[in-house]
C-alpha cells in the first residue's frame, strides 16, 4: 500500500494556498457531469452536498435515516472551536493549531490540523451567515466560552445544542441545493458496498431499508462522511444506528484503516444503571466549566453526598492537575476518575461514578445563572435519573464517545483508493490520538464546507474517467454478494439476538480495550471475538425478511463490528506506547501518567486488507514534525 | 435506589403497511425496573418476541437523548408520552407501576403515511425545509461573523425557535393535523435573524405553499402543538409567521416563484428522493 | 400579476384563515353594536323604535346592511373552505384516545358545531325580524315574539352558541393575525372572554320579555304569567 500524504510544499502557513493554487480547477460548465455520491448526512456530509452543490456537481447524498436532519452531529452539546481571538485573550491560528496538535498527542498531521485552525474562523463566518443562531453577549457579538483542554475561550456555542445548530444549518444548506436540483436526497439507504472499478472508486450499492431492495448508483468519486465506530463498544454516546459497515465496506475494498485503535472515552456521561442499558447519555464537557469533580476520601462511603464535609471531599482533578484543574483534557479526565473507581471510592448505587457538584457555582454565580447557562443539560440528567443536580451533585462516568481512528486519507481527504474521499470523524485525519473537546465539530464543517470544495475538483480534473455503469460486471458482482450475505444472516437458526451478541462484543471489548489496556488483555480479547463471530454466523436467532426488517439491519451492523473489533484489538496491541486515548498500562511513567514513546511509534498505522482468513497487513505513514517538536503532554 | 421489578400489559398498534389494516396486539412485558427507559422496555419486548421467532414491534429511534428526533408516539393519548416537553426516549419506567395497561399508537396524519407499526413517513417536513428554511448563502462568501450585531434577546429568540427537532409531535397533537407549528419556528428562526431579512417575503410564501400542498390540516389556534412540543417552541412563532404572511402580500412588491426541483415534476410536490 | 394578491391571500391556507378573522372581528363589532341596539328594550317602545326609525331613515343603512352581508358571505366561505379542507386532510384512522392538553376549550373544540348553530340560526333570525311584516310596529313585534317559550328557547340557543363560538373566535382572530405578545395576550383572552360572555345577554333580553318583567302592573303581569301557562 502506497501511503502517498501529499502534503503540499512551502511554509505551514502556506501550504493551503499554495495547494489551491495548484489544484486543477472544472469549468464550471462541466461541471454538471460530474456525479458525486456522499453517503452520511452529518455535519460533513451536509456541508460538503452543499458547497459541492453550489459549485454546480450532480450530488446524491445517502442517509440511513428519514430524513438527513437526524445523523448524530446533532447530539454535539458543547461548541465548536474557532481561533478568532474575539475575547482577545492570545488566541490565534498558531495556537489552535498547537493546541491541537499536542491535544492530539502529536499523532496527528501537521499540515492538516494548520489547515484545520486556518479555516476554524471561516466556518464561523459561515454558519453565522447561514442563520446559526450562536449565542451572543449583550453588545450584539458573538461569546465564547472556554472548554476542556484550552486555557482560553475559543469554543462558540448555541445553548447546549451546538451540534444540532451546526446541523440544522448544514442541512439547510444542503436543502437549499436540493431545491435547486443540483442535489438529491435519498433517505432510508444503507450502503453495503463500495464499487471499484479499474482502480476507482465508482459508486455503491445501497440498501432500501423499507423494500429491502439492492440499488446501484455509479458516481464519480464516493464521499464517506459515515461518522464513527464508538458503538463496537455496545454502550457508548453514538445513536443507536451508527456502524462501521460503510466504513469496514471500503476498507475490505481496499481502503487502508488508520489508528483504530485511537478511541476517545468522554469523562461525563450518565452512568449506567443496569443490563437493560443500551446507550449511555453524554453531559456536556461544558459542564466541566462550573462543575467540580470529587469522590470521598474515603473508601465506601455511601452517605448522601450533600452530608460529606468538605474536608473528607477530594477534589482530584484539583489536586493532580493544579494549573487544568477540572477542565483537564477528556482522555485524563476519564482515567483519572477510572483511578477513583479502581481504588473503591466511586460513588453511587454501582460504585461505578464520581461526582460532578455545582453546589460553589451556584453559590457563586445563582442558580438562574446555572440554569441559563445548562438548563437544559439539568433537566436531561434530572429526566434520566430522577435527581436534580440543582441540589444534589450529578453522577457521571466516562463512556465510549468519540473515535480518532478511521479511514486513512492523505491532505487531499482522499483514502488508498482513489475517488473515495472520506470526511469527518470517518476519517483519521486531524485528531491524532485524542480529540478536544469541540473540535468535532470544526472538523466535520471545515472538511466538507471548505475542503472538499477545493480537493475534489483537483481529482476530476486530472482523471481520466472509464464508462462506469450500473449494468457493469463490478456492480452486478457486488449485489450478488451482498445478496448472499443477507441470505445466509436469514437463513441461521440459532438461538441468540444480534443484540445479544453486540452486548457481549461491547463487554469484551469495555474489559479488554476500554478506557486502558494491557497486552494480556488485548489478547485474550483477541481470542474470544473471533469465537464470539463463529457463534454469531451459527447461533443467531433471526425473523422476518428481506424487506424492512430492523433485526437484519442490526445484524448486518454487527457482523461487521465483529470483523472490525479484532482489527481494533490488533491496532491497541500492535502501539505498545501509551499515547492519547490509548492507555497501556506497560507504557506509564512513576506516578501513572501514560508514556509516550516517539521513537517507535511516531507513525500512523494504517491497516491494509488481504483477505477473509488472511491477517491485515500494518502500513506505516511516518510523522514529521517540522514545527512542533513533540513534548511530553502535562497538564500539572 | 431499590431495583422492583414489575410487570404491565402493553397494547401496540401493530399494522404491515399505509394500506393494510391495523389493529392493536396485546403484550406482556415481565421484569421492568423503573430505571428504564420507556424504549428500553420496548427493546426488552422486542428481543423476547424475536426469541420466540415473533416479529418485533417496529419502532424508530436514534440518539435516545432526546434531541435528533427520531423517535416519537402517543402513549395513553399523549404524544411523546406523559412527561410534559420531552421526547418518548427520554421518558422513564418509572412513570408506571405493576398492571398498568400501556396503549401506543404511532403518529397519525395523513401527511405522515405509516411505514409499519410505529414508524411512520415524516419526509412531508423536509420538503416544507426545501421551498425556503433556508438564507441563500455559498461557502466561503460570508463576510465576518462580528460584522452583523444581533441583539441577545433576539438571538435567543431566534435560537428558541431554531430548537425544533423535526419530530412532528406538534402535527400529531393537533386536531386537525397541521404543520404549522414546525413551518413557524423554522420561518420564525429565519425571520428573526437581520441574516433571514433579505428573503423573508419569498420564504414564507413559499413555505407555506408548499406546506398547503402537503396534506397539512389548517390552524384552529388551540395550541396542543406548543403543550406537546418536545423544545417548547411557543405559538408565538406560527403567529409570526402570520404577521411575516400578512406583511408579505400586503407590503411586499415581490411575487415569487417556487424553487426549480418544485417545477421539475408535473405534480405540485418532488417525489421522495 | 401583483395585483392578484387578494387571489393568492385566498389561495393560501393561511390567506383565508386571515380573512376569517378579519370579518370575524368585524362581525364581532357589529354584534357588541347590535347587543347595544337591543338593550334599548329595556328602555321601552319610544326608545327603541325611536333608534330603529332614525336606522330606517339613514340612506347610508343599506350600504350598511350590504356591508355586513359582504361580512357574513366571506366569514361563511372561508369557514366552510377551511373545514372542509381540515375534512379532506383528515387522519385516515383517528386516534384510539387523544389527549387534550393544550388550549382547546369547550368554545374551540365546539367550533363547527356553534358555526353551524349560527348558521341555522341567522336564517330563522332573518326570516323572524328581518324579511317579515313588520306593520305592528318593531318594539311589538320583538316583545311579542318573546312572549312564545319556543322563540325564546331558539334565542337562547342562539345566544349561548354566540357566545361559545366568540369565546374562542375572538382570540384566535388576533392569533391568526399575528398578534401575539407576551404582555397583551392576557388581556386579548380576558377581553375574549368578555365579548363571549356578553352575549349571553341577547338571552337576558329574551327571558325578560318571556318573563313579562316589562310589565309594570301586577294584574297585566298575573295576565301575562296565564298565557304563558296555557
Amino acid at each position: 500500500m502506497k501511503l502517498d500524504s501529499k502534503i503540499p510544499s512551502g511554509h505551514i502557513e502556506q501550504k493551503w494556498d499554495n495547494y489551491k493554487f495548484n489544484a486543477k480547477l472544472v469549468n464550471p460548465a462541466n461541471r454538471k457531469k460530474f456525479d458525486v455520491i456522499i453517503i452520511g448526512s452529518g455535519l460533513a456530509g451536509a456541508s460538503a452536498a452543499a458547497s459541492l452543490g453550489e459549485a454546480g456537481y450532480n450530488v446524491m447524498v445517502f442517509t440511513i435515516h428519514d430524513t438527513p436532519r437526524r445523523a448524530h452531529s446533532i447530539a454535539a452539546q458543547g461548541g465548536i472551536n474557532a481561533a478568532k481571538n474575539y475575547k482577545y485573550d492570545g488566541d490565534s491560528v498558531y495556537r489552535l493549531f498547537y493546541d491541537t496538535l499536542k491535544g492530539g498527542d502529536y499523532r496527528a498531521r501537521e499540515a492538516n490540523v494548520y489547515r484545520l485552525a486556518q479555516i476554524s474562523t471561516q466556518i464561523i463566518d459561515h454558519c453565522v451567515a447561514t442563520g446559526v443562531p450562536f449565542a451572543r453577549e449583550y453588545g450584539g457579538l458573538l461569546d465564547t466560552r472556554s472548554f476542556g483542554g484550552a486555557q482560553l475561550q475559543r469554543t462558540f456555542y448555541a445553548r447546549g445544542q451546538t451540534g444540532q445548530q451546526l446541523l440544522l444549518g448544514a442541512y439547510s444548506q444542503m436543502m437549499r441545493q436540493v431545491a435547486n436540483g443540483s442535489v438529491k436526497v435519498f433517505t432510508r439507504r444503507e450502503m453495503m458496498d463500495l464499487v471499484v472499478k479499474n482502480g476507482k472508486a465508482r459508486g455503491i450499492i445501497a440498501r432500501n431499508l423499507i423494500t429491502g431492495e439492492l440499488e446501484s448508483y455509479s458516481a464519480h468519486a464516493v464521499l464517506l462522511c459515515t461518522g464513527g465506530y464508538s458503538n463496537v463498544f455496545y454502550l457508548s454516546t453514538n445513536a443507536a444506528t451508527c456502524n462501521v459497515s460503510a466504513a469496514w465496506a471500503c476498507y475490505k475494498r481496499g481502503a487502508g484503516f488508520a489508528n483504530p485503535c485511537f478511541t476517545q472515552i468522554h469523562p461525563t456521561c450518565i452512568p449506567r444503571s443496569g443490563q437493560h442499558q443500551s446507550k449511555l447519555t453524554l453531559m456536556s464537557e461544558s459542564l466541566r466549566n462550573d462543575g467540580r469533580v470529587w469522590v470521598p476520601k474515603n473508601k465506601g462511603d455511601k452517605r448522601n453526598p450533600n452530608d460529606i464535609p468538605e474536608e473528607e471531599r477530594d477534589y482530584y482533578l484539583e489536586r493532580m492537575y493544579p494549573s487544568f484543574g477540572n477542565l483537564v483534557p477528556r482522555d485524563i479526565a476519564s482515567r483519572a476518575a477510572k483511578k477513583m473507581i479502581d481504588e473503591g471510592r466511586g460513588v453511587g448505587p454501582t460504585g461505578e461514578a464520581v461526582y460532578l457538584d455545582f453546589k460553589d457555582a451556584i453559590k457563586k454565580q445563582g442558580k438562574e445563572k446555572i440554569k441559563e447557562k445548562y438548563g437544559n443539560l439539568f433537566d436531561m440528567y434530572y429526566r434520566i435519573t430522577d435527581e436534580d443536580a440543582y441540589s444534589v451533585p450529578m453522577r457521571i462516568y466516562p463512556a465510549p464517545h468519540y473515535t480518532m481512528g478511521g479511514l486513512w486519507v492523505d491532505y487531499e481527504l482522499m483514502s488508498t483508493i482513489p475517488g473515495l474521499f472520506v470526511l469527518g470523524e470517518a476519517n483519521f485525519s486531524d485528531h491524532g490520538a485524542n480529540r478536544l473537546g469541540a473540535s468535532a465539530l470544526m472538523q466535520g464543517l471545515s472538511d466538507g464546507y471548505f475542503v472538499i470544495s477545493t480537493t475534489l475538483p483537483n481529482y476530476l480534473a486530472s482523471t481520466k474517467f472509464e464508462d462506469a455503469k450500473i449494468e457493469d460486471e463490478e456492480f452486478k458482482n457486488s449485489k450478488n454478494e451482498i445478496k448472499n450475505k443477507i441470505n445466509k444472516i436469514l437463513s441461521i437458526k440459532g438461538n441468540k439476538t444480534p443484540t445479544e451478541i453486540h452486548r457481549e462484543l461491547g463487554n469484551i471489548m469495555w474489559e479488554y480495550c476500554g478506557m486502558s489496556r494491557t497486552e494480556e488483555g488485548l489478547k485474550k480479547a483477541l481470542a474470544s471475538v473471533p469465537k464470539l463471530k463463529e457463534e454469531f454466523w451459527e447461533n443467531l436467532k433471526m425473523v422476518g425478511g428481506e424487506d424492512f426488517n430492523q433485526t437484519l439491519e442490526k445484524a448486518l451492523r454487527v457482523a461487521d463490528f465483529l470483523e472490525f473489533a479484532e482489527l481494533l484489538l490488533k491496532d491497541a496491541l500492535n502501539r505498545k506506547e501509551s499515547c492519547g486515548g490509548h492507555f497501556r498500562e506497560e507504557s506509564k511513567t512513576v506516578d501513572g501518567e501514560a508514556r509516550r514513546d516517539d521513537e517507535s511509534f511516531s507513525y500512523v498505522a494504517v491497516w491494509e486488507y488481504k483477505g477473509e482468513k488472511k491477517e491485515p497487513e500494518l502500513n506505516k505513514e511516518k510523522l514529521e514534525f517540522e514545527y512542533l517538536k513533540p513534548t511530553t503532554r502535562s497538564y500539572k | 435506589m431499590e431495583n422492583k421489578k414489575f410487570n404491565i400489559t402493553l397494547r401496540v398498534w401493530k399494522q404491515k403497511s399505509e394500506d393494510s389494516k391495523g389493529r392493536f396486539e396485546t403484550y406482556n412485558v415481565e421484569g421492568i425496573i423503573p430505571e428504564m427507559s420507556f424504549l428500553e422496555m420496548l427493546d426488552v419486548l422486542n428481543e423476547k418476541l424475536i426469541k420466540e421467532g415473533k416479529e418485533p414491534v417496529y419502532v424508530e429511534s436514534d440518539c435516545r437523548e432526546g434531541i435528533c428526533g427520531c423517535c416519537g408516539f402517543v402513549i395513553n393519548g399523549d404524544v411523546h408520552g406523559p412527561d410534559e416537553h420531552s421526547t418518548v426516549c427520554q421518558l422513564h419506567m418509572r412513570r408506571f407501576k405493576e398492571g398498568d395497561v400501556v396503549t401506543i399508537e404511532p403518529f397519525r396524519a395523513k401527511a405522515f403515511p405509516l411505514i409499519r407499526d410505529l414508524v411512520i413517513d415524516r419526509g412531508a417536513l423536509d420538503k416544507i425545509i426545501t421551498a425556503g428554511g433556508y438564507i441563500s448563502v455559498n461557502v466561503g462568501s460570508a463576510p465576518d461573523a462580528n460584522t452583523i450585531p444581533v441583539d441577545k434577546n433576539t438571538a435567543e429568540k431566534a435560537m428558541d425557535y431554531a430548537t425544533c427537532i423535526g419530530c412532528g409531535a406538534c402535527v400529531a397533537a393537533c386536531p386537525n393535523s397541521a404543520a404549522m407549528l414546525f413551518t413557524g419556528a423554522k420561518i420564525s428562526h429565519l425571520a428573526s435573524l437581520p441574516q433571514g431579512h433579505p428573503e423573508r417575503t419569498k420564504r414564507v410564501l413559499n413555505m407555506i405553499k408548499i406546506m398547503d400542498s402537503l396534506g397539512f390540516g389548517n390552524c384552529s389556534n388551540e395550541y396542543e402543538c406548543e403543550a406537546v412540543c418536545p423544545k417548547e417552541i411557543k405559538i408565538s412563532a406560527i403567529a409570526k409567521m402570520n404577521r411575516e404572511f400578512l406583511k408579505a402580500n400586503f407590503l411586499s412588491e415581490e411575487d415569487p416563484d417556487l424553487p426549480p426541483v418544485f417545477h421539475q415534476s408535473t405534480v405540485d410536490v418532488p417525489e421522495d428522493e | 400579476m401583483n395585483y392578484l394578491f387578494i387571489l393568492r391571500m385566498i389561495k393560501s391556507s393561511i390567506g383565508r384563515k386571515q380573512i376569517m378573522a378579519v370579518s370575524g372581528i368585524l362581525l364581532s363589532f357589529f354584534m357588541l353594536i347590535h347587543l347595544a341596539e337591543n338593550l334599548l328594550l329595556f328602555k321601552g317602545e319610544e326608545w327603541y323604535n325611536g333608534w330603529v326609525n332614525i336606522l330606517l331613515s339613514n340612506p347610508l343603512t343599506i350600504y350598511l346592511e350590504i356591508g355586513l352581508l359582504i361580512l357574513f358571505l366571506l366569514h361563511i366561505t372561508t369557514g366552510v373552505w377551511v373545514r372542509i379542507e381540515d375534512w379532506v386532510n383528515s387522519r385516515k384512522r383517528k386516534y384510539e384516545n387523544i389527549n387534550w392538553q393544550g388550549g382547546r376549550t369547550l368554545g374551540s373544540a365546539t367550533m363547527l358545531y356553534t358555526a353551524i348553530a349560527l348558521l341555522i340560526y341567522l336564517g330563522f333570525h332573518m326570516l323572524h325580524f328581518r324579511f317579515t311584516d313588520h306593520s305592528m310596529g318593531f318594539y311589538q313585534m320583538v316583545t311579542s315574539a318573546f312572549r312564545s317559550k319556543l322563540f325564546v328557547t331558539i334565542y337562547i340557543a342562539g345566544a349561548v352558541a354566540l357566545a361559545l363560538h366568540l369565546s374562542h373566535g375572538f382570540q384566535s382572530a388576533f392569533q391568526t393575525l399575528g398578534i401575539n405578545h407576551k404582555k397583551y395576550n392576557f388581556y386579548i383572552k380576558i377581553l375574549s372572554y368578555a365579548v363571549g360572555i356578553s352575549m349571553v345577554a341577547f338571552a337576558a333580553i329574551s327571558i325578560y320579555f318571556l318573563l313579562g318583567l316589562d310589565i309594570k302592573p301586577e294584574a297585566e303581569y298575573n295576565n301575562v304569567i296565564e298565557t304563558i301557562i296555557e
